[in-house]
């Protein structure tokens, strides 16, 4: 049985006036997956979300939820679909608890079955100590968490986060991750958007827009085996060395580099397959830094993102 | 249990979270209370055109019984007091012209002279014109001052005990004629109408603003559901007010309510009932608060000329006739002073009523299908 495609684009394009703010972006999300949506600000991202929650009609092409054409079957969608804006969408003056009740009395619980819900919820998101807080006076992490309790709210098949994490502590931040994960194993489909590269390497798919267009698509594992990614006849080397900046420099003089870039530590190098990894460690004794660890290391996201986005440049030139 | 039906969808959690939101946010809370209170009080005192003891500086070159007769007649008519005697009708003329008196009154020497002798006595009074109000009141009152010494004067010289002609009339409805009973009730209708359009207007801007407004689009609430939701708590808050505003009117400014109190809601429900929907109808189109402290503006100030609470609908030219019919406010206006000051009832104002019920159910159909259920 072909797995099942739980949100798909076909040439869907928003205009505003003169201005195209999604043009012609096709792609599919299957369930169970995690897709991350990745791209600079005003790339379009928070467009192509609100088109498919329903909420933005398409200019042209069209968007599918399970199935349902999302500027046609308005209400069809809305059952199946949670939606967590980048702003939170909370009500300040409403404490934790009864932003929730709001929530599941808009999608129609009520009684027994919405405080069932609100419990489920509530120990889901572990917002326990902080329910009868006004949600105005909650930090960024628990506001955040709230509002994904609220659109859960539901159990909608497809979640959409635009930004979930933007601005919210590290340790909130991968307790969100692990949260996503755990709702991807129960069979929800989620998309997201960040601006992180840590966070696209732990979905199962990601796109990547840019002015308005998506440039790739695919899972991670595919994107970093594109050719465009690791020219023939090259290969990527970790070198780990004290004062890198300074190595750097150096080892920028070398020919046979083809992009270098420092990584923490570290730097990332892009070679060719010739280069001798003594040449390297020859030229960094040149600038006085002796201690040097060499490895062969595997394109990231990021490598992919930076190639793909030089290469569109390029050809646009 | 009872089901909504679909174009009422999420009303209920709509109507709760808002009743919620209104009595947490106390400032909201509080600009719609406190300015409709002020300007009931500050209308209520300040446009109190009742002139009375204005003050008055005195000239008199005279000085003898008679002309004192004159002052006294000025003072008893309760509209002057006297300020100051002075000593030159070039100081009267600076009293009157720095403001220190409203009106001056010029004896001449000869006053009681001539009087004795049959001849015309002339009296002078200047009064500052400045202020139209004021000075018509002290032109009529100096000249019925006048009037009815000649005519004293003239009986005595007669056989005649009586006036040949009197005119007794009878003010109705207010016989005292005070201004707070005309115009309090008209300031309940403008009062009312600020608050109410701007915070209906602003309830759904602010959700725009802040972004709740996608997440209620995502989810399957109606229009209908939306728009009532925000209907009812409005409508109520609202409906407080105005009993506020009627308990001011009568204990505060002592205006006698001579119709039936149901009437008077009746006539503030449906008023309240348009404006809380003009107030929505604004908020389906304006992007932010500006934009909906502008248009509401654009209604708002007009209404406050144009509805009879100033100036008498019947002597404006056709075009802001036709305009003011227009405006719920000119109802409401009208429907108040006729049941507060002349008990008017039921069968003699229903179509005021009808008209402001109709308004209320155009402009909220208005609201709920004009309402966008997509972004811009």
């Amino acid at each position: 049985m072909p797995p099942e495609v739980m949100i798909q684009c076909d040439n869907l394009t928003k205009r505003f006036g003169d201005f195209t703010a999604v043009d012609h972006v096709s792609f599919s999300v299957e369930k169970r997956s995690i897709f991350g949506f990745l791209g600079p600000n005003g790339s379009g991202k928070s467009t192509v979300i609100r088109m498919l929650c329903g909420i933005l009609e398409p200019s042209e092409g069209t968007g599918r939820i399970a199935g349902h054409d999302v500027s046609r079957e308005t209400d069809e969608i809305k059952g199946s679909l949670g939606y967590m804006s980048q702003k939170f969408s909370l009500y300040d003056e409403l404490t934790a608890n009864e932003n929730l009740q709001f929530y599941a009395r808009l999608y129609g619980l009520r009684g027994p079955a919405m405080k069932e819900r609100r419990n489920e919820l509530i120990a889901l998101t572990h917002l326990e100590p902080y329910v009868d807080r006004r949600a105005g006076l909650l930090s960024g992490g628990w506001k955040q968490r709230l509002a994904m309790a609220c659109a859960l709210v539901h159990k909608p098949s497809v979640l959409f986060l635009d930004e979930p994490t933007a601005g919210i502590d590290p340790v909130a931040r991968r307790e969100l991750w692990d949260l996503l994960f755990e709702l991807s194993s129960a069979g929800m489909t989620l998309f997201v958007t960040t601006h992180y590269m840590d966070e696209a390497e732990r979905c199962t798919h990601v796109g990547y827009i840019d002015m308005s267009q998506l440039i790739i698509c695919g899972s991670p594992d595919d994107l970093k085996r594109l050719p465009a990614v690791n020219p023939p006849g090259t290969k990527r080397l970790d070198v780990t060395c004290d004062h890198v900046t300074v190595a750097l420099r150096a080892v920028r003089k070398l020919s046979g580099i083809r992009a270098s870039t420092v990584f923490g530590q570290s730097m990332h190098l892009l070679v060719e397959e010739a280069m001798s990894e003594q040449s390297i460690r020859d030229a960094l004794g040149g600038v006085g830094i002796h201690e040097v660890d060499i490895r062969p290391i595997g394109p990231s996201l990021e490598d992919v993102f930076v190639v793909l986005t030089r290469q569109r440049a390029g050809g646009r030139s | 249990m009872f089901t909504m039906p679909k174009f009422l969808r999420g009303f209920r959690a709509i109507l709760y979270k808002e009743f919620i939101v209104i009595f947490r946010d106390r400032t909201t809370l509080f600009f719609m209370f406190f300015p409709p209170l002020l300007q009931i009080v500050a209308f209520g005192f300040a446009l109190d055109n009742d002139v009375k003891h204005m003050a008055m500086a005195v000239y008199n070159e005279d000085r003898t019984a008679e002309s004192r007769q004159l002052v006294d007649a000025f003072v008893n008519t309760q509209t002057f007091r006297v300020v100051k005697e002075v000593n030159s009708l070039a100081e009267l003329e600076t009293m009157v012209r720095r403001g220190k008196a409203y009106a001056g009154l010029q004896i001449p020497p000869d006053f009681t002279r001539k009087l004795r002798a049959g001849q015309k006595a002339n009296v002078q009074v200047l009064i500052d014109g400045s202020n139209s109000t004021t000075a018509l009141q002290a032109l009529n009152t100096a000249l019925g001052v006048g009037f009815q010494r000649s005519v004293s004067i003239l009986l005595g010289e007669t056989d005649r005990r009586e006036l040949p002609v009197e005119v007794r009339p009878q003010v109705l409805y207010n016989p005292s004629m005070r201004a707070p009973n005309f115009f309090v009730p008209g300031v309940i209708g403008t009062a009312l109408q600020i608050a109410t359009v701007f915070a209906a207007a602003m309830s759904v801007v602010r959700e725009r603003e802040r972004g709740t407004l996608e997440n209620l689009l995502v989810s399957p609430l109606s229009r209908g559901g939306l728009m009532l939701g925000k209907l009812v708590p409005y409508l109520c808050v609202s409906m407080t007010m105005a009993l506020f505003l009627f308990i001011i009117l009568r204990w505060v400014f002592f205006v006698p309510i001579h119709g039936s109190l149901i009437m008077l809601c009746i006539a503030a429900f449906l008023y309240v009932f348009a404006l809380v929907s003009l107030g929505l109808l604004v908020s389906t189109r304006a992007e932010s608060q500006n934009e909906a402290m502008q248009m509401s503006m654009t209604v708002l100030l007009p209404s406050i000329f144009f509805s009879g609470f100033i100036f008498p609908r019947e002597t404006m030219p056709w075009i802001f006739y036709a305009f003011s019919t227009m405006l719920p406010a000119t109802y409401f206006i009208e429907l108040m002073r006729a049941i507060i000051l002349r008990g008017a009832g039921f069968l003699e104002f229903w179509r005021h009523l009808l008209i402001l019920a109709v308004m209320g159910g155009v402009l909220f159909s208005l609201c709920a299908l004009r309402f966008k259920r997509k972004l811009g």
